[in-house]
Protein backbone atom coordinates (compact mmCIF):
# COMPACT_ATOMS: atom_id res chain seq x y z
CA UNK A 1 0.00 0.00 0.00
CA UNK A 2 1.79 3.08 -1.24
CA UNK A 3 0.81 5.77 1.21
CA UNK A 4 4.03 7.62 1.80
CA UNK A 5 4.10 8.90 -1.76
CA UNK A 6 0.61 10.38 -1.99
CA UNK A 7 0.28 13.87 -0.55
CA UNK A 8 -2.35 13.76 2.18
CA UNK A 9 -2.67 17.46 2.83
CA UNK A 10 -3.32 19.66 -0.19
CA UNK A 11 -1.95 23.19 -0.08
CA UNK A 12 -5.30 24.82 -0.95
CA UNK A 13 -6.98 23.21 2.06
CA UNK A 14 -4.23 24.39 4.42
CA UNK A 15 -4.49 27.90 3.00
CA UNK A 16 -8.27 27.81 3.33
CA UNK A 17 -8.10 26.81 6.98
CA UNK A 18 -5.50 29.49 7.69
CA UNK A 19 -7.68 32.15 6.09
CA UNK A 20 -10.67 30.94 8.08
CA UNK A 21 -8.62 31.02 11.25
CA UNK A 22 -7.39 34.52 10.49
CA UNK A 23 -10.92 35.76 9.83
CA UNK A 24 -12.20 34.11 12.99
CA UNK A 25 -9.39 35.57 15.09
CA UNK A 26 -10.05 39.03 13.70
CA UNK A 27 -13.72 38.59 14.45
CA UNK A 28 -13.09 37.40 17.98
CA UNK A 29 -10.40 39.89 18.89
CA UNK A 30 -11.50 43.05 17.09
CA UNK A 31 -14.85 42.97 15.30
CA UNK A 32 -16.94 41.47 18.10
CA UNK A 33 -18.31 43.99 20.59
CA UNK A 34 -16.62 44.11 23.96
CA UNK A 35 -18.69 42.60 26.71
CA UNK A 36 -19.68 45.02 29.46
CA UNK A 37 -18.89 43.20 32.68
CA UNK A 38 -15.98 40.94 31.83
CA UNK A 39 -13.95 43.12 29.54
CA UNK A 40 -11.44 41.82 27.06
CA UNK A 41 -11.12 38.36 28.60
CA UNK A 42 -14.61 37.50 27.36
CA UNK A 43 -13.16 37.29 23.84
CA UNK A 44 -11.69 33.94 24.76
CA UNK A 45 -15.24 32.59 24.86
CA UNK A 46 -15.39 32.22 21.08
CA UNK A 47 -12.51 29.79 20.82
CA UNK A 48 -13.22 28.17 24.20
CA UNK A 49 -16.74 27.15 23.14
CA UNK A 50 -15.92 26.28 19.52
CA UNK A 51 -13.04 24.09 20.70
CA UNK A 52 -15.48 22.20 22.88
CA UNK A 53 -17.89 21.75 19.96
CA UNK A 54 -15.12 20.55 17.66
CA UNK A 55 -13.89 18.27 20.42
CA UNK A 56 -17.34 16.70 20.54
CA UNK A 57 -17.32 16.16 16.80
CA UNK A 58 -13.91 14.51 17.12
CA UNK A 59 -15.20 12.12 19.74
CA UNK A 60 -18.22 11.41 17.58
CA UNK A 61 -15.75 10.37 14.88
CA UNK A 62 -14.15 8.00 17.37
CA UNK A 63 -17.58 6.42 17.81
CA UNK A 64 -18.15 6.21 14.06
CA UNK A 65 -14.70 4.77 13.44
CA UNK A 66 -15.13 2.24 16.23
CA UNK A 67 -18.50 1.02 14.99
CA UNK A 68 -17.26 0.91 11.41
CA UNK A 69 -14.19 -1.09 12.37
CA UNK A 70 -16.25 -3.70 14.19
CA UNK A 71 -18.51 -4.06 11.18
CA UNK A 72 -15.92 -4.03 8.41
CA UNK A 73 -12.67 -5.08 10.15
CA UNK A 74 -10.90 -2.61 7.90
CA UNK A 75 -8.03 -1.12 9.93
CA UNK A 76 -8.43 2.24 8.17
CA UNK A 77 -11.45 2.91 10.42
CA UNK A 78 -9.24 2.30 13.42
CA UNK A 79 -6.77 4.85 12.05
CA UNK A 80 -9.63 7.33 11.92
CA UNK A 81 -10.57 6.50 15.52
CA UNK A 82 -7.11 7.08 16.98
CA UNK A 83 -6.59 10.25 14.92
CA UNK A 84 -9.92 11.65 16.06
CA UNK A 85 -9.28 10.71 19.68
CA UNK A 86 -5.91 12.49 19.79
CA UNK A 87 -7.27 15.60 18.10
CA UNK A 88 -10.28 15.57 20.42
CA UNK A 89 -7.98 15.43 23.43
CA UNK A 90 -6.03 18.39 22.01
CA UNK A 91 -9.25 20.40 21.65
CA UNK A 92 -10.41 19.59 25.14
CA UNK A 93 -6.97 20.51 26.48
CA UNK A 94 -7.65 23.93 24.98
CA UNK A 95 -11.04 24.00 26.72
CA UNK A 96 -9.52 23.01 30.07
CA UNK A 97 -6.71 25.57 29.82
CA UNK A 98 -8.78 28.52 28.56
CA UNK A 99 -11.57 27.85 31.06
CA UNK A 100 -9.51 28.66 34.17
CA UNK A 101 -7.74 31.54 32.39
CA UNK A 102 -11.19 33.00 31.80
CA UNK A 103 -12.42 32.20 35.29
CA UNK A 104 -9.57 33.77 37.24
CA UNK A 105 -10.10 37.43 36.29
CA UNK A 106 -13.88 37.09 36.24
CA UNK A 107 -14.52 35.04 39.39
CA UNK A 108 -11.21 35.38 41.21
CA UNK A 109 -10.66 31.62 41.34
CA UNK A 110 -9.16 29.24 38.80
CA UNK A 111 -11.70 26.42 39.13
CA UNK A 112 -15.24 26.09 40.49
CA UNK A 113 -16.29 22.56 39.47
CA UNK A 114 -18.71 24.24 37.13
CA UNK A 115 -20.85 21.70 35.24
CA UNK A 116 -19.48 22.19 31.76
CA UNK A 117 -15.84 22.40 32.77
CA UNK A 118 -16.14 19.37 35.04
CA UNK A 119 -17.76 17.38 32.25
CA UNK A 120 -15.00 18.51 29.90
CA UNK A 121 -12.44 17.33 32.40
CA UNK A 122 -14.06 13.91 32.65
CA UNK A 123 -14.31 13.63 28.88
CA UNK A 124 -10.64 14.52 28.60
CA UNK A 125 -9.74 11.81 31.12
CA UNK A 126 -11.95 9.30 29.34
CA UNK A 127 -10.27 9.72 25.98
CA UNK A 128 -6.81 9.92 27.46
CA UNK A 129 -7.62 6.48 28.92
CA UNK A 130 -8.61 5.40 25.41
CA UNK A 131 -5.21 6.50 24.13
CA UNK A 132 -3.40 4.78 27.01
CA UNK A 133 -5.30 1.56 26.31
CA UNK A 134 -4.02 1.69 22.75
CA UNK A 135 -0.39 1.96 23.81
CA UNK A 136 -0.79 -1.17 25.91
CA UNK A 137 -1.88 -3.50 23.10
CA UNK A 138 0.72 -4.24 20.44
CA UNK A 139 -0.97 -6.35 17.82
CA UNK A 140 -2.87 -4.10 15.35
CA UNK A 141 -6.09 -6.10 14.93
CA UNK A 142 -6.43 -6.85 18.63
CA UNK A 143 -5.69 -3.23 19.47
CA UNK A 144 -8.27 -2.05 16.96
CA UNK A 145 -10.92 -4.38 18.38
CA UNK A 146 -10.46 -3.56 22.05
CA UNK A 147 -10.14 0.16 21.30
CA UNK A 148 -13.31 0.05 19.25
CA UNK A 149 -15.27 -1.56 22.06
CA UNK A 150 -13.92 0.89 24.64
CA UNK A 151 -14.39 3.77 22.18
CA UNK A 152 -18.06 2.87 21.76
CA UNK A 153 -18.60 2.66 25.51
CA UNK A 154 -16.75 5.91 26.11
CA UNK A 155 -18.75 7.73 23.43
CA UNK A 156 -22.05 6.39 24.77
CA UNK A 157 -20.98 7.62 28.19
CA UNK A 158 -20.63 11.23 27.03
CA UNK A 159 -24.33 12.25 27.22
CA UNK A 160 -24.68 10.36 30.51
CA UNK A 161 -21.71 12.24 31.96
CA UNK A 162 -23.10 15.59 30.87
CA UNK A 163 -26.57 14.97 32.18
CA UNK A 164 -25.50 13.58 35.54
CA UNK A 165 -23.07 16.43 36.21
CA UNK A 166 -25.58 19.03 34.99
CA UNK A 167 -28.40 17.65 37.15
CA UNK A 168 -26.04 17.38 40.12
CA UNK A 169 -25.10 21.05 39.64
CA UNK A 170 -28.77 22.04 39.42
CA UNK A 171 -29.21 20.49 42.85
CA UNK A 172 -25.99 22.00 44.24
CA UNK A 173 -25.49 25.33 42.45
CA UNK A 174 -22.09 26.93 42.08
CA UNK A 175 -20.75 29.88 40.09
CA UNK A 176 -20.92 29.14 36.41
CA UNK A 177 -17.96 29.80 34.17
CA UNK A 178 -19.54 30.76 30.93
CA UNK A 179 -21.43 33.31 28.94
CA UNK A 180 -23.13 35.87 31.08
CA UNK A 181 -26.43 35.59 29.26
CA UNK A 182 -27.98 36.33 25.87
CA UNK A 183 -25.62 36.90 22.97
CA UNK A 184 -25.48 39.97 20.82
CA UNK A 185 -26.16 38.89 17.17
CA UNK A 186 -22.67 40.02 16.17
CA UNK A 187 -21.27 37.71 18.85
CA UNK A 188 -23.29 34.82 17.40
CA UNK A 189 -21.80 35.43 13.97
CA UNK A 190 -18.28 35.46 15.35
CA UNK A 191 -19.01 32.29 17.34
CA UNK A 192 -20.19 30.46 14.22
CA UNK A 193 -17.18 31.70 12.30
CA UNK A 194 -14.88 30.45 15.05
CA UNK A 195 -16.63 27.12 15.02
CA UNK A 196 -16.10 26.84 11.28
CA UNK A 197 -12.44 27.68 11.79
CA UNK A 198 -11.95 25.10 14.53
CA UNK A 199 -13.76 22.50 12.43
CA UNK A 200 -11.30 23.27 9.65
CA UNK A 201 -8.38 22.86 12.04
CA UNK A 202 -9.92 19.63 13.33
CA UNK A 203 -10.29 18.19 9.84
CA UNK A 204 -6.74 19.10 8.93
CA UNK A 205 -5.28 17.68 12.13
CA UNK A 206 -7.25 14.45 11.83
CA UNK A 207 -6.08 14.00 8.26
CA UNK A 208 -2.46 14.55 9.24
CA UNK A 209 -2.71 12.16 12.17
CA UNK A 210 -4.50 9.60 9.99
CA UNK A 211 -1.63 9.77 7.57
CA UNK A 212 0.79 9.14 10.44
CA UNK A 213 -1.17 6.04 11.40
CA UNK A 214 -1.22 4.79 7.80
CA UNK A 215 2.55 5.27 7.69
CA UNK A 216 2.91 3.40 10.97
CA UNK A 217 0.98 0.49 9.53
CA UNK A 218 3.23 0.53 6.47
CA UNK A 219 6.29 0.38 8.70
CA UNK A 220 4.81 -2.56 10.57
CA UNK A 221 4.36 -4.27 7.20
CA UNK A 222 7.98 -3.61 6.25
CA UNK A 223 9.16 -4.83 9.62
CA UNK A 224 7.26 -8.10 9.17
CA UNK A 225 8.78 -8.51 5.71
CA UNK A 226 12.34 -7.88 6.84
CA UNK A 227 11.87 -10.36 9.68
CA UNK A 228 10.70 -12.94 7.19
CA UNK A 229 13.63 -12.30 4.86
CA UNK A 230 16.22 -12.85 7.55
CA UNK B 1 -8.50 47.32 28.37
CA UNK B 2 -9.60 45.20 31.28
CA UNK B 3 -7.96 41.80 31.66
CA UNK B 4 -5.94 42.09 28.49
CA UNK B 5 -2.99 40.07 29.79
CA UNK B 6 -5.28 37.13 30.59
CA UNK B 7 -6.68 37.28 27.07
CA UNK B 8 -3.22 37.28 25.56
CA UNK B 9 -2.13 34.33 27.74
CA UNK B 10 -5.22 32.40 26.68
CA UNK B 11 -4.57 32.89 22.99
CA UNK B 12 -0.89 32.05 23.41
CA UNK B 13 -1.93 28.89 25.27
CA UNK B 14 -4.20 27.85 22.38
CA UNK B 15 -1.41 28.34 19.89
CA UNK B 16 1.07 26.44 22.06
CA UNK B 17 -1.30 23.50 22.44
CA UNK B 18 -1.99 23.12 18.73
CA UNK B 19 1.57 23.78 17.64
CA UNK B 20 2.74 21.36 20.31
CA UNK B 21 0.42 18.69 18.96
CA UNK B 22 1.48 19.31 15.36
CA UNK B 23 5.10 19.15 16.43
CA UNK B 24 4.53 15.82 18.17
CA UNK B 25 2.87 14.38 15.04
CA UNK B 26 5.67 15.74 12.83
CA UNK B 27 8.32 14.24 15.09
CA UNK B 28 6.66 10.83 15.02
CA UNK B 29 6.31 11.05 11.26
CA UNK B 30 10.00 11.89 10.86
CA UNK B 31 11.10 8.95 12.98
CA UNK B 32 8.81 6.65 10.99
CA UNK B 33 10.23 7.94 7.72
CA UNK B 34 13.72 7.25 9.03
CA UNK B 35 12.70 3.72 9.88
CA UNK B 36 11.13 3.17 6.45
CA UNK B 37 14.37 4.28 4.85
CA UNK B 38 16.37 1.99 7.10
CA UNK B 39 14.12 -1.01 6.49
CA UNK B 40 14.19 -0.48 2.74
CA UNK B 41 18.00 -0.39 2.90
CA UNK B 42 18.14 -3.62 4.91
CA UNK B 43 15.76 -5.28 2.50
CA UNK B 44 17.96 -4.60 -0.51
CA UNK C 1 -34.27 -17.60 24.14
CA UNK C 2 -34.42 -20.52 26.54
CA UNK C 3 -31.12 -21.76 25.12
CA UNK C 4 -29.55 -18.43 25.96
CA UNK C 5 -30.92 -18.38 29.49
CA UNK C 6 -29.82 -21.95 30.04
CA UNK C 7 -26.29 -21.30 28.79
CA UNK C 8 -26.04 -18.13 30.86
CA UNK C 9 -27.26 -20.03 33.88
CA UNK C 10 -24.64 -22.72 33.37
CA UNK C 11 -21.85 -20.16 33.05
CA UNK C 12 -23.16 -18.30 36.09
CA UNK C 13 -23.15 -21.52 38.10
CA UNK C 14 -19.63 -22.29 36.95
CA UNK C 15 -18.40 -18.85 37.98
CA UNK C 16 -20.06 -19.06 41.38
CA UNK C 17 -18.70 -22.54 41.99
CA UNK C 18 -15.17 -21.47 41.02
CA UNK C 19 -15.34 -18.58 43.41
CA UNK C 20 -16.83 -20.37 46.38
CA UNK C 21 -14.36 -23.19 46.16
CA UNK C 22 -11.69 -20.73 47.30
CA UNK C 23 -13.68 -17.75 48.56
CA UNK C 24 -10.47 -15.76 48.59
CA UNK C 25 -11.76 -13.10 46.22
CA UNK C 26 -14.83 -12.43 48.33
CA UNK C 27 -13.00 -12.13 51.62
CA UNK C 28 -10.18 -10.05 50.15
CA UNK C 29 -12.65 -7.62 48.61
CA UNK C 30 -14.60 -7.33 51.86
CA UNK C 31 -11.47 -6.50 53.82
CA UNK C 32 -10.37 -4.03 51.16
CA UNK C 33 -13.63 -2.09 51.30
CA UNK C 34 -13.43 -2.09 55.11
CA UNK C 35 -9.95 -0.60 54.91
CA UNK C 36 -11.19 2.08 52.53
CA UNK C 37 -14.10 2.94 54.84
CA UNK C 38 -11.76 3.24 57.83
CA UNK C 39 -9.27 5.37 55.90
CA UNK C 40 -12.03 7.64 54.69
CA UNK C 41 -13.02 8.28 58.30
CA UNK C 42 -9.66 9.97 58.79
CA UNK C 43 -10.33 12.47 56.05
CA UNK C 44 -13.21 14.26 57.71
CA UNK C 45 -14.76 14.67 61.10
CA UNK C 46 -17.29 11.81 61.29
CA UNK C 47 -20.01 13.58 63.24
CA UNK C 48 -23.54 12.57 62.36
CA UNK C 49 -24.24 15.54 60.10
CA UNK C 50 -20.94 15.24 58.28
CA UNK C 51 -21.50 11.51 57.91
CA UNK C 52 -24.80 12.07 56.23
CA UNK C 53 -23.15 14.46 53.79
CA UNK C 54 -20.01 12.53 52.98
CA UNK C 55 -20.94 9.00 53.92
CA UNK C 56 -22.91 7.91 50.84
CA UNK C 57 -20.31 9.28 48.45
CA UNK C 58 -17.51 7.50 50.27
CA UNK C 59 -19.49 4.29 50.39
CA UNK C 60 -20.11 4.31 46.65
CA UNK C 61 -16.54 5.30 45.96
CA UNK C 62 -15.44 2.32 48.04
CA UNK C 63 -17.80 0.08 46.01
CA UNK C 64 -16.38 1.45 42.76
CA UNK C 65 -12.82 0.77 43.87
CA UNK C 66 -13.80 -2.71 44.99
CA UNK C 67 -15.49 -3.36 41.67
CA UNK C 68 -12.54 -2.20 39.63
CA UNK C 69 -10.27 -4.52 41.57
CA UNK C 70 -12.34 -7.64 42.03
CA UNK C 71 -13.60 -7.83 38.46
CA UNK C 72 -10.19 -8.61 37.06
CA UNK C 73 -9.78 -12.29 37.97
CA UNK C 74 -12.79 -13.53 36.02
CA UNK C 75 -11.07 -13.28 32.65
CA UNK C 76 -7.57 -13.87 33.93
CA UNK C 77 -8.58 -17.28 35.20
CA UNK C 78 -9.88 -18.13 31.75
CA UNK C 79 -6.70 -17.02 30.06
CA UNK C 80 -4.53 -18.95 32.49
CA UNK C 81 -6.37 -22.18 31.76
CA UNK C 82 -7.22 -21.35 28.15
CA UNK C 83 -10.83 -22.30 28.82
CA UNK C 84 -12.20 -19.43 26.77
CA UNK C 85 -11.48 -21.23 23.50
CA UNK C 86 -13.36 -24.27 24.72
CA UNK C 87 -16.30 -22.13 25.79
CA UNK C 88 -16.46 -20.45 22.43
CA UNK C 89 -16.57 -23.76 20.62
CA UNK C 90 -19.72 -24.70 22.46
CA UNK C 91 -22.93 -24.23 20.43
CA UNK C 92 -24.10 -21.29 22.51
CA UNK C 93 -24.65 -17.61 21.88
CA UNK C 94 -21.23 -16.10 22.71
CA UNK C 95 -22.94 -13.32 24.61
CA UNK C 96 -24.16 -15.86 27.13
CA UNK C 97 -20.53 -16.31 28.24
CA UNK C 98 -20.40 -12.60 28.99
CA UNK C 99 -23.89 -12.57 30.48
CA UNK C 100 -23.00 -15.39 32.83
CA UNK C 101 -19.90 -13.53 33.98
CA UNK C 102 -21.82 -10.28 34.35
CA UNK C 103 -24.42 -12.01 36.46
CA UNK C 104 -21.75 -13.61 38.63
CA UNK C 105 -19.88 -10.32 39.07
CA UNK C 106 -23.16 -8.56 39.85
CA UNK C 107 -24.03 -11.08 42.54
CA UNK C 108 -20.52 -10.95 44.05
CA UNK C 109 -20.51 -7.18 44.25
CA UNK C 110 -24.03 -7.06 45.63
CA UNK C 111 -23.08 -9.59 48.28
CA UNK C 112 -20.06 -7.51 49.31
CA UNK C 113 -22.20 -4.38 49.50
CA UNK C 114 -24.97 -6.01 51.50
CA UNK C 115 -22.50 -7.46 53.99
CA UNK C 116 -20.84 -4.07 54.40
CA UNK C 117 -24.02 -2.02 54.79
CA UNK C 118 -24.57 -2.76 58.50
CA UNK C 119 -20.86 -2.16 59.18
CA UNK C 120 -21.08 1.19 57.46
CA UNK C 121 -24.26 2.06 59.33
CA UNK C 122 -22.65 1.32 62.68
CA UNK C 123 -19.36 3.10 61.96
CA UNK C 124 -21.01 6.27 60.72
CA UNK C 125 -24.10 6.20 62.95
CA UNK C 126 -26.53 6.12 60.09
CA UNK C 127 -29.87 4.39 60.54
CA UNK C 128 -30.34 2.25 57.44
CA UNK C 129 -33.20 0.01 58.51
CA UNK C 130 -36.13 2.36 57.76
CA UNK C 131 -34.87 2.98 54.22
CA UNK C 132 -33.65 -0.53 53.49
CA UNK C 133 -36.01 -1.28 50.61
CA UNK C 134 -35.30 1.78 48.48
CA UNK C 135 -31.63 1.59 49.43
CA UNK C 136 -31.41 -1.97 48.10
CA UNK C 137 -33.04 -0.76 44.89
CA UNK C 138 -30.33 1.88 44.46
CA UNK C 139 -27.68 -0.71 45.27
CA UNK C 140 -29.03 -3.12 42.68
CA UNK C 141 -29.27 -0.52 39.92
CA UNK C 142 -25.86 0.97 40.62
CA UNK C 143 -24.18 -2.41 40.97
CA UNK C 144 -25.71 -3.56 37.71
CA UNK C 145 -23.97 -0.68 35.96
CA UNK C 146 -20.67 -1.47 37.66
CA UNK C 147 -20.89 -5.18 36.86
CA UNK C 148 -21.89 -4.71 33.22
CA UNK C 149 -19.20 -2.22 32.29
CA UNK C 150 -16.70 -3.86 34.60
CA UNK C 151 -17.05 -7.27 32.97
CA UNK C 152 -16.67 -5.79 29.48
CA UNK C 153 -13.64 -3.73 30.47
CA UNK C 154 -12.13 -6.70 32.26
CA UNK C 155 -12.34 -8.57 28.94
CA UNK C 156 -10.76 -5.53 27.26
CA UNK C 157 -7.92 -5.13 29.74
CA UNK C 158 -7.16 -8.84 29.86
CA UNK C 159 -5.85 -8.44 26.31
CA UNK C 160 -3.49 -5.61 27.21
CA UNK C 161 -0.37 -5.08 29.27
CA UNK C 162 -0.58 -3.57 32.77
CA UNK C 163 -4.05 -5.05 33.05
CA UNK C 164 -4.37 -4.62 36.83
CA UNK C 165 -3.80 -0.90 36.45
CA UNK C 166 -5.70 -0.61 33.20
CA UNK C 167 -9.04 -1.86 34.47
CA UNK C 168 -9.53 0.92 37.07
CA UNK C 169 -8.18 3.43 34.54
CA UNK C 170 -10.86 2.46 32.04
CA UNK C 171 -13.68 1.73 34.43
CA UNK C 172 -13.67 4.62 36.87
CA UNK C 173 -14.16 7.49 34.41
CA UNK C 174 -16.94 5.65 32.60
CA UNK C 175 -18.67 4.95 35.92
CA UNK C 176 -18.57 8.57 37.09
CA UNK C 177 -22.27 9.04 36.21
CA UNK C 178 -23.14 5.95 38.29
CA UNK C 179 -21.17 7.37 41.20
CA UNK C 180 -23.03 10.68 40.97
CA UNK C 181 -26.47 9.13 40.55
CA UNK C 182 -26.10 6.43 43.22
CA UNK C 183 -24.58 8.84 45.72
CA UNK C 184 -27.27 11.45 45.19
CA UNK C 185 -30.02 8.85 45.39
CA UNK C 186 -28.54 7.53 48.65
CA UNK C 187 -28.14 11.04 50.07
CA UNK C 188 -31.79 11.66 49.29
CA UNK C 189 -32.75 8.54 51.20
CA UNK C 190 -30.76 9.65 54.24
CA UNK C 191 -32.57 12.96 54.43
CA UNK C 192 -35.33 13.56 56.91
CA UNK C 193 -37.91 12.70 55.57
CA UNK C 194 -36.35 10.18 53.22
CA UNK C 195 -36.94 10.93 49.57
CA UNK C 196 -36.39 8.58 46.66
CA UNK C 197 -35.22 10.61 43.70
CA UNK C 198 -37.07 9.50 40.58
CA UNK C 199 -34.66 11.43 38.37
CA UNK C 200 -31.61 9.58 39.61
CA UNK C 201 -33.38 6.22 39.60
CA UNK C 202 -34.47 6.70 36.00
CA UNK C 203 -30.96 7.80 35.16
CA UNK C 204 -29.46 4.64 36.67
CA UNK C 205 -31.94 2.51 34.77
CA UNK C 206 -31.03 4.34 31.54
CA UNK C 207 -27.33 3.83 32.22
CA UNK C 208 -27.89 0.12 32.76
CA UNK C 209 -30.04 -0.24 29.64
CA UNK C 210 -27.58 1.65 27.43
CA UNK C 211 -24.56 -0.34 28.50
CA UNK C 212 -26.26 -3.71 28.66
CA UNK C 213 -27.40 -3.15 25.09
CA UNK C 214 -23.93 -2.03 24.04
CA UNK C 215 -22.42 -5.06 25.74
CA UNK C 216 -24.90 -7.32 23.97
CA UNK C 217 -24.11 -5.75 20.60
CA UNK C 218 -20.32 -5.67 20.69
CA UNK C 219 -19.23 -7.74 23.69
CA UNK C 220 -18.86 -10.99 21.84
CA UNK C 221 -16.08 -9.58 19.65
CA UNK C 222 -13.92 -9.33 22.73
CA UNK C 223 -14.00 -13.10 23.06
CA UNK C 224 -12.39 -13.68 19.69
CA UNK C 225 -8.85 -14.80 19.63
Amino acid sequence: MRTSSSPAISLPSVVAVFLLLAAASYGALIWAPTENTMGMIQRIFYFHVSSAWSGFISFLMVFIGSVAYIRTRDLKWDWLSVASAEVGVAFFTVVLVTGPIWAKPVWGIWWTWDARLTSSFLLWVLFVSYLILRTLVDEPERRAMVSSVFGIFAALDIPLVYFSIWWFRTQHPQPVIGDGGALDPRMWRVLLLCWAATLGVMTLLIRIRYRLEAMRSEVDGFRMESLRNH
Amino acid sequence: MKNLNFLVSAYIAIWLIFCGYLFSVARRMASLQDEIRRLKQDGK
Amino acid sequence: MSGFTHATGVILAKELRAEFRSRELLTTTLVFVLIVIVLFSFTFNPTTSESRRFGPGLLWLAFLFAGSLMLQPSFLRERANDTLAALRLAPIDPFSILAGKMAANFLFLLLVEVILLPVFAVLYNIALFPILGPLLLVLVLGTLGIATTGTIFSAVSSQARLRELLLPLLLLPVLAPVLIASTEATVGLLRDPAELSLVWLTFLISFDVVFLTAAWLVGEYLLEE
